[in-house]
């Protein structure tokens, strides 16, 4: 598992994707739901959207959920489990972070 | 309303097709140089500029924009005019250092094999001149020098840009 350590820490893109994608999602409503739950601190660029779905699908951390081209459905992805494993190894550190940002309050 | 003009640094063509449409004019279509507009209410529009890479499926990149509520205005060779309606709020297609570093990578690479062309017809243009002392040839020559020496300011200015973007990760 050190080759998931080599990943971290995550950019804040990828942390906010993997999380708007933990029920399937399609590319706007990823856009849409890091814009909302950070308080329209993070829009995600359509450009940078594409490259980092491109390459969470390639690292096999997200997968295509469903592609109906008939329809001209639009795709969805969702996490994968390999991906939820990152994410948590990710939250861990976060934590781990805050945890320690105490230290310099009780100094204050 | 057809307007011409040569743009050789996107984010400059990018800015003019924002203060027209800032005017009351939405670029409607784009090709060889000359932009065609229509009126649209000021600043109804946010306009983007974009290239397409041959090394991914641009078909899927295309839908994807799409889907996310982006519309392709105008693609030209490998150049697609983009743009959004304001009131849908911010639009900006790249919007973190790596994927703007991208974005200009693939910009430089490819003026790179446009520059690699341009020199090649020059010397091949250079040594005819040389041999057949055409004063005909010597314009066309130094026209295709001219144009290989504005392709690597495009080249020099995407380096530039991209060790800015660098400087700031």
């Amino acid at each position: 598992m050190i080759y998931l350590e080599n990943n971290l820490p995550l950019t804040e893109a990828v942390f906010y994707i993997l999380l708007a994608v933990r029920k399937p999602n399609h590319g706007y409503g990823i856009i849409q739901e890091v814009n909302e739950i950070t308080g329209g601190r993070l829009v995600l660029g359509p450009g940078t959207l594409y490259g980092a779905i491109n390459s969470l699908l390639s690292k096999n951390w997200i997968e295509l959920y469903s592609e109906d081209k008939t329809s001209r459905k639009k795709k969805e992805y969702v996490i994968t489990e390999e991906g939820k494993e990152v994410f948590f190894r990710e939250v861990k550190r976060l934590e781990e972070l805050i945890k320690n940002a105490k230290l310099m309050e009780e100094s204050v | 309303m057809k307007k011409f003009r040569l743009y050789y640094d996107k984010d400059k063509e990018q800015e003019w097709l924002q203060k027209m449409a800032l005017s009351g004019w939405a670029l409607k279509n784009f090709f060889l140089g000359v932009y065609t507009f229509v009126p649209c209410k000021p600043g109804e529009y946010i306009y983007q500029i974009d290239l397409l890479d041959d090394f991914r499926d641009n078909n899927d990149f295309v839908a994807f924009l799409e889907d996310s509520g982006v519309e392709v205005v105008s693609r030209w060779f490998r150049w697609i005019y983009l743009r959004k309606k304001a009131e849908d709020g911010p639009f900006e297609m790249y919007t973190d250092i790596d994927s703007k570093i991208d974005h200009y990578n693939r910009i430089k690479r490819f003026f790179q094999v446009a520059l690699l062309l341009e020199v090649i017809c020059f010397l091949i243009e250079a040594i005819a001149v040389v041999t057949t002392r055409d004063p005909l040839l010597l314009i066309f020559t130094i026209l295709i020098g001219t144009i290989a020496l504005a392709i690597l300011r495009v080249v020099w200015r995407c380096k530039w840009k991209i060790e800015q973007l660098k400087q700031m990760s």
